[in-house]
């Protein structure tokens, strides 16, 4: 696994874009929208490797963070001078509200290209990187309070270690977020989506990373990977409660929500 | 919290020793406890409740405490949103109030997530409350007619009494109100919200001893729908002391429902 992503980190966010034909924005956009993070946050992307979820969430907790401050000044605008000058001088207005991303993943590769894409796109406050396995995370217990892996717990030996391992970071009330190719129902939907899986992701792979192995593997695990079902008793199994998934695509992909309570 | 991996059977047996095992835990918030009587919008795949007068047990959860505290995930819910009503008047009815209360509670704020983004589940779990705080202050006065301690109201002033106290509930969180009635009128919760208040109106003239079993069962909780809910609209734009302009619109619209059944007598 360590060897297929170190192929493939470089030319990661390419080829993310041609495979799905840049729905894979809007699937992430999806999945931070559905954790509706609040200022405050502390979120763990695991096999976040390029970054891709940690900025839509530094996105959206600003854009929260905004409005927030917009709603106390208006509320401020009776206020004595006096007391508008003291409000001033509390807060240094923190546009991320101390919100933090730490960005976990296996493969040095992947997160050298997210620190880069961070520096490039201009987030410097509340981002870490922390190289770790997802099957023995190296933070303590009831740390985080969002858990998210997106694409990344197929590649995983032991999703149940991994799984438990979630479980074990969050703090009490927190939630898990897996963003995952899953199975299509539909039957017409299923023959295309094989059709282009096969024949044309590893062609997509050869032209333009050069790499024809690593997305023909892509493949076979998105194959191999647990129905939604039974991903969800997967998730029980390791101590979440209100487990639900979402399909998106018609199933094919799927977020899947467990709260740890 | 039940931390168990077991299949559902296993988990309902678990729930009757749950109950036997909340049984001996202290009274926390009654109120909360049953409203879930009410609130049936909630679809559970797990244990039902079974026990509406179970007392709920004092939450200790710290991380390593294991098998200490017994609680479905309903009642957890329900104990989240109580906490949260007390940031309403702040952040209204959102998401955010919903984070907050869960925050006092010791969770994480991502536990807000559980909950609908809208902020709908918070409104209906405080009207349901409301609600039954009105059934129990009624139960409460017919008992106390019943023993000799009070006299009997006569309808019209019954029903200006229960639809006062009911209304006088809102007045914590009255500035966020017509904000909280919008999002009751939203399709999806028009359902539930709609039963609350039925059953709500139903409650009151039950209490006011209507036995009607002809059509005057219909007009007389319709009636009151409406009384009730111009009422509340009035309410919401009425700025004198105490809301005595709201409270003598009331009065004037049931005496007018009262003249109204008296004049379809005659006819």
């Amino acid at each position: 696994v360590y060897q297929v992503f170190e192929s493939v980190a470089e030319k990661y966010d390419v080829m993310n874009d041609s495979m799905t034909l840049g729905i894979h924005r809007v699937w992430k956009d999806i999945l931070v929208h559905k954790m509706n993070p609040s200022p405050g946050t502390l979120l763990l992307d695991v096999a976040g490797g390029t970054g891709d979820i940690a900025f839509r969430f530094i996105n959206y907790v600003r854009s929260v963070r905004e409005r927030q401050l917009q709603r106390k000044l208006k509320r401020q605008q009776n206020l004595s001078w006096q007391e508008i000058a003291e409000s001033y001088q509390e807060e240094k207005f923190k546009s991320l509200g101390d919100s933090q991303v730490v960005v976990c993943d296996i493969n040095k590769e992947m997160l050298r290209v997210g620190k880069q894409k961070a520096q490039h796109l201009g987030y410097s406050e509340g981002l870490s990187w922390v190289l770790g396995n997802a099957e023995e995370l190296p933070f303590d217990d009831d740390k985080f309070d969002v858990y998210t892996i997106a694409f990344g717990i197929r590649n995983v030996t032991r999703i149940d270690l991994a799984l438990q391992e979630a479980y074990r970071v969050l703090k009490p009330g927190g939630r898990f977020l897996c963003l995952e190719f899953s199975r299509v129902s539909n039957p017409l939907l299923s023959r295309l989506y094989d059709l282009y899986s096969f024949q044309v992701i590893p062609v997509l792979g050869e032209v333009i990373a050069g790499d024809w192995k690593s997305y023909q593997y892509l493949v076979e695990s998105i194959r191999r990977f647990p129905p939604q079902e039974e991903f969800k008793a997967m998730i029980e199994d390791a101590g979440f409660f209100k487990v639900d998934y979402q399909n998106l695509s018609s199933g094919i992909v799927a977020i899947h929500s467990g709260f740890k309570l | 919290v039940v931390r168990c991996q077991l299949s559902p059977p296993q988990r309902a047996l678990q729930a009757s020793a749950v109950l036997r095992r909340v049984s001996d835990e202290q009274k926390k918030e009654p109120s909360a406890s049953s409203s879930q009587q009410q609130f049936d919008s909630h679809p559970t795949d797990q244990q039902p409740e079974q026990e509406p007068q179970g007392p709920i047990p004092s939450y200790t959860g710290q991380g390593g405490q294991e098998s200490e505290d017994y609680e479905s995930e309903e009642q957890l819910q329900h104990r989240i949103l109580t906490a949260a009503l007390e940031f309403v008047p702040e952040h209204g009815w959102t998401a955010e109030a919903i984070a907050e209360g869960a925050k006092t509670l010791g969770l994480s704020v991502a536990a807000a997530g559980m909950f609908h983004s809208d902020g709908s589940e918070l409104i209906l779990h405080f009207v349901s409350q409301c609600n039954t705080k009105l059934s129990e202050l009624l139960e409460q006065e017919q008992k106390r007619v019943q023993l000799g301690e009070a006299e009997k109201k006569p309808t019209d002033q019954f029903l200006r009494d229960a639809v006062e106290a009911r209304l006088r509930m809102l007045i914590p969180y009255i500035e966020k109100w017509p904000q909280a009635l919008s999002i009751l009128l939203l399709p999806h919760n028009i359902p539930s919200s709609l039963n609350l208040l039925t059953s709500m109106i139903d409650d009151i003239w039950h209490y006011a001893g209507d036995q009607s079993t002809d059509f005057n069962w219909y007009t007389r909780r319709a009636v009151l729908t409406g009384i009730y809910n111009t009422t509340e609209l009035v309410m919401m734009q009425d700025s004198s002391p105490d809301f005595e302009e709201t409270w003598r619109f009331l009065e004037n619209r049931v005496a007018d429902a009262m003249n109204m059944d008296n004049t379809a007598n005659q006819v």
